[in-house]
């Protein structure tokens, strides 16, 4: 194997903790939106921390390799797909990480309901339901599409 | 360097191929992570595999046969048949699956058909770890 396809492999592989972990989030994310009780809401946001460890990880391995492999293929780093992919990765973690904060608050708030007697709260109800927080993580999950598919179409390579 | 001279008719094919080898990894670490950590979610289980594994599985899988009718790759080579071999052996394992998930929401009071969807689940997101670095580097 030559080094470039080692470089590949490991950015395709965080491509997939990138993309896999995107969709464990969205799985816990949304069976959260459906359940009423603190107790089960916050454990399904303690269950989206495999999913933030794959995703954080995931993004570490494609910047890395992905920057290494525009040096080892031999492309120009003004190339615009390049550019705009560098923009959409700082974008995508920007917006999963403001998202990511109001799931803390809301699964802050579910834990103290739980302590406080576990019954269903419209406060929590409208925090989980927030379309702010709902449009910032589901939009970064977006992005991370585009990027795959910016990285597949290379246009103008 | 194969990524740099694909053909432009490759790359709607091999994004769905990705894409769906993507969401089938996603959901199938869900499945584990429900099976493991929260048994008693029966329902969010077979929903996950129902409208998440499955799905993923039929896109990655006749995605992977478009582009491989466009790439008519010569010879037989070890890369192709082993993403081949993870992706029918999976459909049989993802059947397996399912029905181990669907008779544990149908019979709450045995533990073990969701034992059992951990550990086939879990058997099947390391192939297609295994899978996704093959059919990437592709090696000798």
């Amino acid at each position: 194997m030559s080094r470039y396809d080692w470089l590949l492999s490991l950015h395709v592989l965080g491509a997939f903790l990138v993309l896999g972990g995107a969709v464990l989030a969205g799985v816990f994310n949304l069976a959260a939106l459906r359940r009423e009780r603190p107790s089960e809401v916050a454990f399904l946001f303690r269950l989206t921390r495999v999913a933030v460890v794959s995703i954080s990880a995931g993004m570490v391995l494609t910047l890395v390799f992905g920057l290494w492999l525009v040096d080892e293929a031999g492309y120009g780093w003004g190339e615009a797909w390049i550019v705009v992919a560098l923009v959409l990765w700082v974008a995508s973690n920007a917006l999963g990480g403001i998202g990511g904060k109001g799931e803390k608050r809301a699964r802050q708030l579910a834990q103290r309901l739980a302590a406080e007697g576990d019954a269903p709260s419209a406060e929590l109800s409208a925090r989980l339901r927030d379309p702010v927080r709902l449009a910032l993580s589901w939009s970064s999950g977006v992005l991370v599409v585009v990027l795959l598919g910016l990285m597949i179409w290379k246009p103008g390579a | 360097m194969l990524a740099l001279v694909r053909p432009e008719s490759w790359n709607l094919p091999l994004f769905l191929h990705v894409l769906g080898a993507a969401v089938l990894l996603g959901a199938l670490g869900a499945t584990v992570v429900i099976a493991l950590r929260a048994p008693a979610w029966r329902q969010l289980l077979v929903r996950t595999i129902t409208f998440l594994v499955l799905p993923g599985w039929l896109l990655m899988r006749f995605a992977g046969d478009w582009i491989d009718s466009k790439e008519n790759v010569p010879g037989d080579p070890a890369w192709l048949g082993i993403g081949s071999l993870v992706g029918d052996a999976g459909l049989l394992l993802l059947v397996v699956t399912a029905l181990l998930a669907w008779w544990g929401l149908r019979r709450p009071q045995r533990g073990w058909p969701v034992k059992a969807v951990a550990v086939v689940a879990s058997v099947y997101l390391i192939a297609l770890f295994v899978a996704v670095w093959v059919m990437t580097a592709k090696p000798d």
